[in-house]
């Protein structure tokens, strides 16, 4: 007798015929079905494929065509080899939008963002009920956006009747007539200023996440082996928020190089006296939309690319996030 | 119903049919209920202004005209993108001063607006327009656009003011004159609190508008009417030292009273006593100032030399027909209609107070009147006076970057005034001057599509090989002009 079991199949066959053709219509079923099934995924990540192969990929493709030609409008062009490069990079007003925004990024990364992190330590560190209601107003005015801020800004830095330079004049006694967005030596400062408003709620959100998900043992165990505050935070805090941190360091670095929007319509849809307002993106702007020329403003924004992609490598490098044995 | 993925992504794909069809609906719909003309037009006070004539027009003409008013810069933008790859467009169109350029600087038949130049000389039309207004919607010599306005420029101010200080604006006549008075009698901290709170004149910080209008009531333009750049004169240079002089300093008279509501403030608080008004700003200095009623005053500008022009000009606005209008012939009876019916002119500057630029209007009673806002003076009598003596302009495709370029000399200016004093200024702004003008001449020189001439490289690249130098580093003359490359 042979003892070995039959598979499933066999035994059905055995069992009886009706249940064997039952078995071969489920199976040719799901013969018919399965190659459908396979192809599910695919049909709909296809919108998502579609989407960023006409709205990312052929733009992309388009723009490093583009930057090697001068061109009129989309319409019309003419091939120049690297002369639109070579025009940007031997521009001043290149490197005084490179400047600016540099110093913009400068004061996001030393100004902004440390702002942001004693904020998020500060709401963290309180058990009251007010925690949510100070988050909330911290936050939002990220919620009305740059070109909001940027008409609001302009307002309050007035002379003579704008709120800051008021607060300015009852603080110091000085400053109520200062042309913060007249005085080339201002408008960056203001624009900074406005930038703070704007963002350091956001990045205090990012923080106070990071800060909430650290081992709270780890702390006590510091402060019972007899760790100060400072220390705490040296050893514990900072660790413990650091991918976030990086995260948000490169994030708010990349925003600070695609700054526009906020010096544009701060300075009342312009770049400020001496183009001390002008930043890369606005500089793109101006090739793009005021002279036609696509192709170098397409060079520009490979630069840009390259730019970012420069400094953003170099702070994740330096951040230490991408080491095998963190 | 058994759908094999689940709910969730079912609910999805019918609303996405759903929406798909309302709207395929809406678009059939829209398309079906569409007005024979669409005008679009940026500014409220236009659009307030043409409802009239428009209702008059269609009931005359049997037709549906659709007038919307649209965001200034986002009716630049989008009609400058619509015309360049041929999506629909409004069938006649109002554009802003300085952007005629953002339409012309290709070769003429890319410009995506109708040449108006024929019509306008066929029906003797042009002969009606003050004929230094084309200047400005003109491109190689051809007309794009019909222009609206005149805007000849004043000075307003608080009369009140003025005449409790004992000043006399008859004697006012020279700019050197009108500092003189702003240093000696007007500047003052009248609350003692150790800030200036009454200045003489509301000037922009960064040179703006204002210096461009200073320099074209000395016939400056910042092209010629070839479109060569000719802002580096000494004119120009004495102006800047001028206007940086009036701005900082123990004699600065000068302050930026802003726009919107920081404007009105300083004029109801007296903080600056004139202002730049061509004639579109006297109507808003009306509607944002109307405490101020019978209290303000309009004069002619200084002239820089004693008998020398009164005015300026700030700003206009043109109509120009897309050449993708459906209808271009209806769209240019319109025109005709809200352009050059005298009546309708009569009626707008009553709404408006803008001069139109067709001089048999300017003998309509409308004009004549005084006004209760203005003290009982008649402000249209002193603007027709003024727009004869409206100094002519001329559009350039760079326009944009000439301005910016010339504030940016400006702002250097004053940069180096702050810093160093009188110390070399004027040599100073010189060199900057030249620096900015050389910088526009390469811009304009690096476009290989404007005006080709016979020899096949451009009229601006022979100017800035011209100016450059042949050696050159950014000599676009020397650059071979390739073929033009079809891609439409």
């Amino acid at each position: 007798m042979n003892l070995e079991p039959r598979p499933p199949g066999l035994q059905e066959t055995a069992r009886s015929p009706h249940a064997s053709s039952r078995a071969l219509a489920r199976s040719s079923a799901g013969a018919s079905a399965r190659p459908y099934a396979a192809s599910a995924p695919y049909l709909f990540l296809l919108p998502y494929f579609i989407v960023t192969a006409v709205f990312f990929l052929y733009p992309l493709g388009y723009a490093t065509v583009l930057a090697f030609f001068q061109t009129s409008g989309p319409v019309r062009r003419t091939f120049v080899g690297l002369e639109n490069f070579s025009y940007v990079l031997n521009d001043p007003d290149f490197y005084k939008a490179l400047w600016n925004t540099l110093l913009f990024a400068v004061a996001s990364l030393f100004l902004q963002l440390p702002l942001s992190l004693g904020l998020a330590l500060l709401l963290n560190a309180r058990q009251d009920r007010l925690k949510g209601f100070f988050r909330l107003a911290i936050f939002s005015p990220n919620l009305v956006g740059q070109v909001f801020v940027g008409i609001l800004f302009a307002m309050l830095f007035t002379p003579q009747y704008g709120l800051f330079n008021k607060l300015v004049f009852a603080l110091f006694n000085t400053g109520l007539q200062e042309r913060w967005l007249g005085d080339p030596a201002l408008v960056m400062p203001a624009v900074i200023i406005a930038s703070l408003w704007l963002y350091v709620g956001f990045n205090m959100i990012y923080f106070l996440a990071a800060l909430q998900n650290i081992d709270q043992s780890l702390l006590e165990a510091a402060r019972i082996d007899g760790a100060g505050a400072w220390q705490r935070f040296l050893n514990v805090t900072l660790p413990g928020i650091a991918p976030v941190a990086t995260f948000v360091v490169v994030t708010s670095t990349i925003g600070s190089f695609q700054l526009f929007e906020l010096p544009y319509t701060l300075l009342r849809q312009g770049y400020g006296p001496n183009n001390s307002g002008l930043t890369i993106v606005g500089y793109l702007y101006q090739f793009a939309f005021d002279g036609a020329d696509l192709g170098t403003a397409a060079a520009v924004g490979w630069i840009l690319t390259l730019l970012i992609l420069g400094v953003s490598l170099i702070q994740i490098r330096l951040s230490g996030t991408t080491r095998k044995d963190r | 119903m058994n759908y094999p993925y689940g709910k969730a992504p079912l609910a999805i794909l019918i609303i996405a049919i759903l929406s798909g069809i309302w709207l395929f609906i809406v678009e059939l719909r829209s398309r079906s209920e569409r007005a024979d003309l669409i005008f679009a037009v940026f500014a409220k006070e236009h659009a307030e202004a043409y409802r009239k004539p428009i209702r008059e027009f269609e009931i005359e003409n049997n037709v549906r005209v659709q007038l919307q008013l649209v965001d200034q810069r986002a009716l630049q933008s989008r009609l400058q993108a619509s015309l360049q790859v041929g999506a629909e467009v409004p069938d006649v169109v109002e554009l802003l001063d300085g952007t005629m350029g953002l339409f012309t600087n290709g070769p003429l038949e890319d410009v995506g607006l109708l040449d108006l130049t024929d019509r306008l000389r066929a029906e003797g039309l042009d002969q009606k327009i003050v004929s230094s207004r084309f200047g400005k919607w003109s491109s190689r010599g051809r007309i794009f656009a019909v222009p609206h306005d005149i805007h000849p420029v004043a000075l307003a101010y608080r009369r009140d003011i003025v005449e409790q200080l004992g000043i006399d604006v008859s004697k006012l006549t020279t700019w050197e004159e009108f500092a003189r008075v702003g240093r000696e009698v007007v500047r003052a901290d009248t609350n003692n609190d150790g800030v200036i709170d009454r200045y003489m004149i509301d000037l922009p910080a960064d040179g703006g508008e204002a210096l461009r209008l200073l320099l074209l009531q000395q016939d400056i333009d910042l092209f010629d009417a070839d479109g060569r750049v000719v802002f580096d004169q000494e004119t120009v240079a004495q102006t800047i030292l001028w206007y940086v002089r009036q701005f900082q300093g123990p004699d600065a008279i000068a302050y930026p009273a802003g726009w919107g509501q920081t404007l009105s403030q300083s004029m109801n608080d007296g903080l600056v006593l004139f202002y730049i008004a061509p004639d579109w700003r006297t109507k808003s200095i009306e509607s944002n100032t109307p405490a101020l009623a019978g209290r303000m005053g309009l004069m002619p500008l200084p002239a820089w030399t004693e008998g020398g022009r009164r005015t300026s000009s700030w700003g206009g606005t043109g109509l120009a027909i897309p050449k993708s209008s459906r209808n271009p012939d209806l769209a240019w009876k319109l025109m005709q209609k809200l352009y050059f019916n005298d009546e309708d002119l009569g009626r707008r500057f009553r709404d408006s107070n803008i001069l139109p630029p067709v001089r048999s209007a300017w003998s309509l009673p409308e004009f004549g009147q005084p006004s209760s806002y203005w003290g009982g003076q008649s402000i249209g009598k002193l603007l027709v006076e003024l727009a004869e003596q409206v100094p002519q302009e001329h559009s350039h495709p760079y326009q944009r970057q000439a301005i910016a370029q010339l504030n940016s000399a400006f702002g250097r200016a004053m940069l180096y005034h702050r810093r160093s004093g009188e110390d070399g200024l004027i040599e100073y702004i010189r060199e900057e001057l030249k620096v900015s003008a050389d910088r526009v001449r390469a811009i304009v020189g690096r476009n290989r599509f404007l005006n080709l001439g016979e020899s096949g490289k451009s009229e601006h690249h022979k100017e800035a090989a011209e100016r450059s130098g042949p050696q050159s580093k950014n000599d676009p003359a020397s650059t071979e002009i390739l073929p033009v490359l079809e891609v439409r």
